[in-house]
């Protein structure tokens, strides 16, 4: 971990410092005179927007054309693939009548992201929504598969020549094809909104989503229990959702609230993913099943609502108790026909349920005229109330049941979180505010290596606004997080029969190292400060500055994430000269640094962690540490220009850059087989520049013409030289690092009517 | 002498026409604010907000109050509620104008104390009610409103991976709630994994084998607004996993840069790393996926 000076941190409190002092000083000021706070803000939207909201409706119609194929450029835009594409879009209206109204709208006609939504309402009494929304994800498709076969079985070819290694399969190389990583979700939905009196209100909404395309994974068989032989496996997806919600509002100006229904019921076609087993390790007849997302469904209801009690007093509160469960059939432990099975299953279906409790409640009161006062409360609990049984489960679809020591059972993990808190703020002069909060939160766990977490947080801020052009904003959060006695044995008896842990030498009952702790419930320092600069240096301008330092130490902790720090500069400038220009230039530095302690070490004897004297085994052997320090960095440079000329002419640009660089590095301890050399340096690096300009050539008719360069690339030695066959006992998809470089133009009239 | 009487009936008639004009119930808005006048607001009447009251002068006094002094003396005296940007009424007076419709329409109940709120953002720094079609409602112009300000999430959605935001097929409000909630960040549902589950139901469960920190909270492992790292991650593989995984064998072992990309021991580094083998990270509800393998 390299050296923290700090300098962030030091920067903002020299800060807070000067700032506070100022308005200390400032506190013989007459606040009366002050006009009060007011946000900086952006018109981002400068240019007159008639062509844009003042018509009744508009058809834009086109073509584009993207010149190469691609999955980056096109990962969620619908212009993945070269060739033309239909620009399409619809917007139509009317609202003239008194008594009803009625909108139409539709985007991206020619592309798999088309929307569209109908909506038709009568004055503020009723309102009714129909429409649809298509989505597409398209992932590297550069990877190629020798499984083929319909839904989810998957197929080698019949020729296929096995082998104990990716590099003996003989027919590999002439096996293998491309396929497409796409994933399209089209939903439609409906809803309604009506007014049932000047008090009440009722909504509800209907959807049905389907996901369909083709995702992908990975499955191993196992030969033992350490040794998989893996494949890359394309997956069907076919997912089904449907959702419902009833909503009854009351609002009486003094108590307003919001009872809701919701149901979700989700349907996965595919139960289970079988691929035949490209190996030999029980070639002919094995295949490998895994399962899939199970059906589910959730029904949740929720109220919302605040109370006023007096002008000075009011309490909001919003609660929720939800009920997911989860019924779908037991797969069978193996695909394998010919996997014996001595001891069946425990029960033919999961007949699983969770149940998820919300409370967020917040009473705010102002005792004095300068004087805020809040007390909150935030409590959730996820139930997972399910049977618990055994299972004499199968490893990667193996031949046989292991023997009856080494059952599994599942285990409960039951999970509740409060946090109560208070903050306070008071108003001072200079449009200042000072704020400060306490939170106590605590967490307790069952079936875990920590039972309880008790946070302190405290939150200080300060915000002042000197002069109505310059606004300043410090906040600094401080944390620290107790855990209880961390039972690094827990795991290994909630999960194991006693049959395996009585034969086990009490050094070696764990799963996890005892030296490590899970850093999401470890204990933990926490340090953050953020401060934000606004400044409006003259009518026109606007500058914003954005810094965030945070620090987690998991000072506790031995093996594991033992640190982990972010620093992130940003900043925006605005210009707005008039109302036909507007620009903005925006930058930022982005840093996350991490260290990671781990010791390298085998089982049977060598498992042994409490050791102290020579000779060491591994596992309490500190020779055998080893250490990654990991930075993750990113630069974001941008620049926006909207520009209209001339009254008949829209000229827009806007241009984006962002590199990115990843880094590991290692260091170790002594020992001579730990001593792993640094990972290369993954980068990143996007140009971006979007362009259009739109010509009203007449009242009614524009045209408009749009230009995207695209260039993406990256060096990532997860993919970088490796084939289907590169990795002995992983057979992938040999997929290349992106590098593309794409060019868009698009050509389309807008038609539009008063 | 005719001519002369004429032309003072004449100009009596036209004061009594002006005095019973000036005397009706209907204000004068719409005499000024014509439709061609320096700063359009005509607009407003082909929108959602156009038949207020009846339509006409009576939309505007809905939004703006009676505003008599302004009706008498528009250049000089503010309307009752002005939104700007010539004159600015009290921040409370002017939302108290949208809220008085808006707060029970659903999702605005807890403004007061929002985030939002706090910053003394009036509902018109983001809304126009003057436009035919308010462009915060369009999910990429209202995108864009909310990085002017929040600069950081501007700068993720632009990393490799990311959610579809700057693609305008996730809008910012699909997630939050500018108008305030009680969840922490503004987040629409009760829990950020609820947020998570509106769009990933398949997540949801209840698995029989489950991944702890993954029915707990998402974020342990994936940030939302876009990551340098595959899928979201907030880290790369094997480490991510090492951070909480440490048992004997593979697991505990370092997995450097020695030999890539072939090699034995870069089974588990390369491709999917951990998740070559362990590949239902998000839970299993196979009777073998005990370790998350099937």
């Amino acid at each position: 971990m390299k050296h923290r000076t700090h300098i962030p941190f030091q920067l903002t409190a020299i800060s807070a410092m000067v700032l506070i002092t100022g308005s200390v000083v400032a506190q013989t000021e007459a606040p009366e005179a002050e006009s009060p706070y007011a946000p900086l803000l952006v018109e981002t939207r400068p240019l007159n927007t008639r062509w844009q909201t003042d018509y009744a409706g508009g058809v834009q119609l086109g073509a584009g054309y993207t010149s190469d194929d691609n999955y980056m450029f096109g990962q969620y835009n619908g212009l993945h693939e070269s060739g033309t594409t239909v620009i399409g879009n619809l917007r139509w209206q009317d609202f003239s009548e008194s008594e009803s109204y009625w909108r139409a709208s539709i985007s991206d006609l020619g592309l798999d992201t088309r929307e569209g939504e109908l909506l038709w309402g009568r004055s503020d009494k009723l309102r009714i929504k129909l429409g649809f929304d298509s989505q597409i994800q398209v992932r590297n498709n550069t990877g190629e598969t020798p499984f083929g076969g319909s839904d989810s079985a998957l197929q080698l070819p019949t020729n296929w020549e096995t082998g104990n290694t990716t590099s003996d399969f003989g027919q590999l190389e002439a096996s293998l094809y491309r396929f497409d990583r796409e994933l399209e979700r089209d939903t439609l939905f409906a809803g309604v909104e009506a007014k049932l009196s000047d008090n009440w209100r009722i909504d509800s909404s209907l959807s049905y989503e389907e996901k369909q395309g083709t995702s992908d994974t990975a499955g191993a068989m196992y030969v033992d229990a350490s040794a998989g032989d893996a494949a890359f496996l394309p997956m069907p997806i076919d997912y089904r959702t449907t959702e419902f919600d009833v909503g009854l509002i009351y609002g009486n100006g003094k108590l307003n609230m919001e009872g809701r229904l919701d149901y979700s019921d989700f349907d996965n076609k595919d139960d289970v993913l079988v691929w035949q087993n490209p190996y030999s390790s029980r070639y002919p007849d094995s295949a490998g099943g895994m399962g899939l997302a199970p059906d589910n469904d959730q029904l949740r209801g929720r109220i919302t609502g605040q109370y006023i009690i007096t002008p000075t007093a009011r309490f909001q509160f919003d609660g929720s108790y939800g009920v997911a469960n989860q019924d779908q059939d037991y797969l069978d432990y193996s695909i394998n026909p010919a996997a014996s099975i001595v001891e069946p299953l425990p029960r033919d279906s999961f007949d699983g349920e969770a149940t998820t409790g919300t409370l967020n409640a917040k009473l705010w009161f102002r005792p004095l005229n300068k004087l805020d006062i809040e007390a909150f409360y935030k409590g959730r609990e996820r139930d997972y109330d399910n049977p618990r049984d055994g299972y004499r489960y199968i490893r990667g679809d193996g031949l046989s049941q292991p023997r009856e020591a080494l059952t599994v059972y599942n285990t409960s993990h039951h999970f509740i979180s409060q946090t109560t808190g208070l903050e306070a703020t008071y108003r001072m002069p200079k449009r200042s505010r000072l704020t400060m909060e306490y939170a106590y939160e605590n967490i307790e766990r069952e079936n875990t290596a920590v039972e309880e977490t008790k946070e302190d947080r405290v939150t200080v801020g300060y915000r002042i606004q000197p002069t109505p052009e310059f606004t300043t904003r410090i906040e600094f959060l401080y944390g620290n997080r107790n855990a209880s006695t961390y039972q690094w044995d827990q795991r290994y008896y909630a999960l194991l029969d006693t049959q395996l842990i009585n034969a086990t030498p009490d050094n070696q009952r764990y799963i996890n190292h005892p030296e490590l702790s899970q850093y999401y419930m470890s204990n933990r320092v926490q340090e953050r400060g953020k401060l934000d600069l606004g400044w409006l240096p003259t009518e026109h301008w606007n500058l914003i500055f954005n810094l965030l330092v945070q620090n987690d130490d998991y000072d506790k902790t031995y093996t594991g994430l033992r640190y982990a720090y972010w620093e992130r500069y940003h900043f925006s400038a605005s210009y707005n000269p008039s109302a036909e220009v507007s620009a903005t230039f925006y930058g930022g530095f982005d840093q996350f640094d991490s260290e990671l302690m781990g010791r390298s070490f085998r089982g049977g004897n060598e498992k042994n962690a409490f050791e102290i004297y020579p000779p060491l085994p591994q596992a309490s052997d500190p020779s055998r540490d080893w250490r990654t320090d990991t930075s993750d960095e990113s630069v974001t440079v941008g620049a926006n220009l909207n520009w209209q000329p001339t009254d008949k002419l829209d000229l827009e640009a806007d241009y984006s850059f962002v590199d990115t660089q990843s880094d590991q590095k290692f260091r170790s301890y002594g020992a001579a087989d730990v001593s792993p050399e640094n990972l290369p340096s993954i980068d990143t690096t996007l140009h971006h520049f979007v362009a259009s300009g739109t010509w009203h050539m007449r009242e009614d008719l524009s045209l408009k013409l749009d230009y995207q360069y695209y260039r993406y690339s990256s060096d990532d030695w997860a993919l970088q030289g490796v084939q289907a066959n590169t990795i002995d006992k992983v057979l992938t998809f040999g997929a290349r690092n992106p590098n593309e470089k794409i060019h868009y133009v698009g050509v389309s009239a807008i038609y539009r009517w008063q | 002498m005719i001519k002369t009487h004429v032309q003072v009936a004449f100009f009596l008639c036209c004061t009594l026409l002006a005095g019973i004009a000036s005397g009706a119930d209907e204000p004068g808005c719409l005499d000024c604010h014509t439709a061609d006048a320096d700063t359009p607001v005509h607009a407003v009447f082909s929108s959602a907000h156009g038949n207020l009251n009846g339509g006409g002068a009576a939309t505007c006094t809905t939004c703006h109050g009676a505003s008599e002094a302004h009706d008498r003396r528009g250049r000089r005296n503010p309307p009752d509620v002005s939104f700007g940007p010539k004159w600015q009424s009290d921040t409370n007076v002017q939302n108290a104008s949208c809220l008085n419709c808006h707060e029970k329409t659903g999702g605005k109940m807890l403004w007061l104390g929002s985030e939002h709120e706090q910053e003394n953002l009036v509902c018109a720094d983001c809304h126009n009610s003057h436009a035919q079609r308010d462009p915060s409602l369009d999910k990429v112009l209202a995108g864009e409103q909310c990085v002017s300000c929040h600069t950081r999430q501007r700068a993720e959605m632009r990393l490799p991976s990311r959610h579809p935001i700057a693609e305008g097929k996730t809008a910012c409000t699909d997630c939050h709630n500018p108008h305030g909630s009680a969840t922490d960040a503004a987040l629409h549902q009760v829990t950020l994994n609820d947020n998570c589950y509106s769009c990933h139901e398949e997540k949801r469960g209840p698995m029989l084998w489950e991944h702890e920190p993954v029915t707990e909270d998402c974020s342990t492992c994936h940030t939302p607004h876009g990551s340098v790292n595959d899928r979201l991650l907030t880290a790369r593989g094997p480490t991510l996993c090492q951070g909480c995984h440490s048992a004997a064998f593979h697991p505990s072992v370092p997995y450097g840069g020695e030999g890539l990309p072939s090699g034995s021991s870069n089974q588990n580094l390369i491709g999917k790393n951990c998740m070559n083998c362990h590949s239902q990270v998000h839970g299993s509800n196979h009777p073998s996926g005990a370790r998350l393998t099937r």
